[in-house]
């Protein structure tokens, strides 16, 4: 039993990403001295984006957050819902399956188009646009991750006569737990860069509009200041995913 | 103690059409047998003899094509929901998930059956004493060897009490000490909990230590011997042993083996 004693001892601690830690502190520096070398209009200096930062109007940051956190819920409920009907019936797969595709096809740019053609509402606008792009990504994520379970795990599981329900929650969800949060990143990165792009076409507030008006302004630390707060919100949400995935998937080899 | 089942099998036959080709194959020709409550049968055969393809139609994982296997008066496949409980099936490989600790693993079929959370983690607690494993509750299946893993998905098994349990090549693909033991485990525990037992091997040895009934398999899934050891004295083993090994190498039944034999003597 000393293979097991010695794989039980190799579990790993969670590790300080010393790595990223010091890569962005040079690429910060760098930023510095580009800064001192070419006018601020283009490249403004830390002291004037912490400047503009201070400024800027922070419940926007609120307002996008929470277009995509809905939006993303809303997109994840929908593309399982639909992945588990199209799992349990290959008719509904066959007529859903080229719908999805076409989805998948459209650029985002168009779909911001038709929303700001189709819809008055600026909420449904975006979320429209957030859940049209986000949805197709977790359905067909989670479709695959289904179809991917092993047979013999199904045969199983069947042998012990599960319900439906047990079926999905004992083996299904829990296997593909890896697919839904590697999708849940794909699509945080997606929404918050398409929610920027919705924002700054069709909408009053949020990070998008702030950008919108940081150009009208000519004011190039707005502009990076609210990049610097897109960015730091990304690093900050797949920090949490991480987080979770390593919570989560700690039983992987 | 359990209440173990009996098993009919009548005019059993079951037809695949080959993946591409759509060409029949014939898995299992004609099986007619019946296995009594708490009896341990192993069946023997080589491979591609149809001894798994029947072991899914007995989990009634799979229909017949022909004929019928009913297990105390039901059969497995129509009567599906009505096995929760009844039968538990032990593989080849151990088929644990692996996002389930040992213990987690060992009471998912109580979870199935809606026993109250502490029942379960007791029941699961004491199975894996019973086999050997007591303070690996919480290791993930990497986290353990082969055999251990094996014991884990017994101790799975026998959790819920089964009136059958079912053996697919379980202990075959582990080093030879760790199959034995891991054999002699089951035997006595299926013994002493008086569960019916099938287990599926392409080992004769391991059919005989298991030391029960041997139904000997041939191609396409017929009986070529039905074999109590009980009746045979321990000195006519070999013989046995030879016999069998001959029937599984000329896929032909012991009768026109033994035919062959004194004809070979004229």
């Amino acid at each position: 039993m000393s293979e097991a004693v010695e794989a039980l001892a190799a579990r790993k601690p969670v590790r300080f990403p010393r790595e990223m830690l010091i890569v962005l502190v040079l690429l910060a520096l760098l930023w510095e001295v580009l800064s001192w070398l070419v006018p601020p209009f283009i490249i403004p200096g830390w002291g004037r984006i912490f400047g503009s930062l201070v400024q800027l109007r922070l419940d926007y940051v609120v307002v996008t957050l929470a277009r995509v956190a809905a939006a993303l819920i809303i997109s994840f409920v929908l593309g399982l819902a639909l992945a588990v009907a199209m799992y349990l019936r290959t008719a509904v797969e066959n007529y859903l399956r080229p719908a999805v595709r076409l989805l998948m096809a459209v650029p985002v740019v168009c779909w911001i188009l038709f929303s700001v053609l189709w819809f008055k509402w600026v909420e449904f606008r975006i979320a429209f646009v957030l859940v049209v792009v986000c949805a197709p990504v977790f359905l067909v994520d989670m479709l695959d991750g289904m179809k991917g379970v092993p047979r013999a795990l199904r045969d199983m599981l069947r042998s012990f006569r599960p319900s439906r329900t047990h079926f999905f929650t004992k083996l299904i969800l829990p296997a593909i737990a890896p697919a839904i949060l590697t999708s849940w990143k794909i699509n945080l990165s997606l929404a918050i860069r398409v929610v920027t792009i919705a924002e700054l076409v069709g909408a009053v507030s949020g990070i998008g509009y702030g950008l919108v008006v940081a150009q009208e302004l000519f004011s190039v630390a707005d502009v990076f200041a609210w990049t610097l707060i897109l960015v730091i919100i990304l690093f900050l949400a797949e920090a949490v995913l991480t987080r979770i995935e390593e919570r989560m998937l700690r039983w992987r080899a | 103690m359990t209440h173990a089942a009996d098993i009919e099998v009548s005019g059993l036959r079951k037809q695949f059409q080959q993946t591409g080709t759509g060409l029949p194959v014939l898995a299992i020709d004609r099986l007619d047998f019946r296995i009594a409550a708490g009896d341990m049968v192993a069946i023997v055969g080589q491979t591609g003899c149809g001894k798994s393809t029947f072991l899914n139609l007995l989990i009634g994982l799979d229909r017949p094509s022909q004929g019928q296997i009913t297990i105390a008066g039901r059969t497995p496949y129509d009567d599906f929901d009505h096995f929760r409980g009844v039968l538990a099936p032990v593989f080849q490989e151990d088929r644990l998930l692996p996002w389930r600790s040992a213990l987690d693993n060992v009471r998912l079929p109580l979870e199935l059956l809606g026993r109250e959370r502490g029942e379960q983690i007791k029941r699961a607690g004491l199975w894996l004493e019973r086999l050997g494993l007591a303070g690996y509750e919480g290791a993930y299946p990497h986290e353990l060897s082969g055999g251990m893993r094996q014991r884990v998905a017994l101790a799975r098994a026998f959790v819920i009490d089964p009136a059958l349990l079912l053996a697919d090549e379980a202990f075959g693909h582990l080093d030879e000490v760790t199959s034995a033991a891991l054999r002699r485990t089951f035997v006595d525990l299926a013994r002493t909990e008086g569960n019916t037992a099938v287990v599926v091997t392409h080992q004769l040895e391991e059919a005989i230590e298991l030391g029960g009934r041997i139904l000997v398999f041939g191609k396409p899934g017929r009986i070529l011997a039905d074999i109590n050891l009980a009746t045979y004295p321990a000195a006519m083993l070999p013989r046995l042993r030879s016999d069998i090994q001959q029937m599984l190498q000329t896929n032909a039944p012991i009768s026109e083996i033994t035919q062959l034999t004194e004809k070979e003597r004229r």
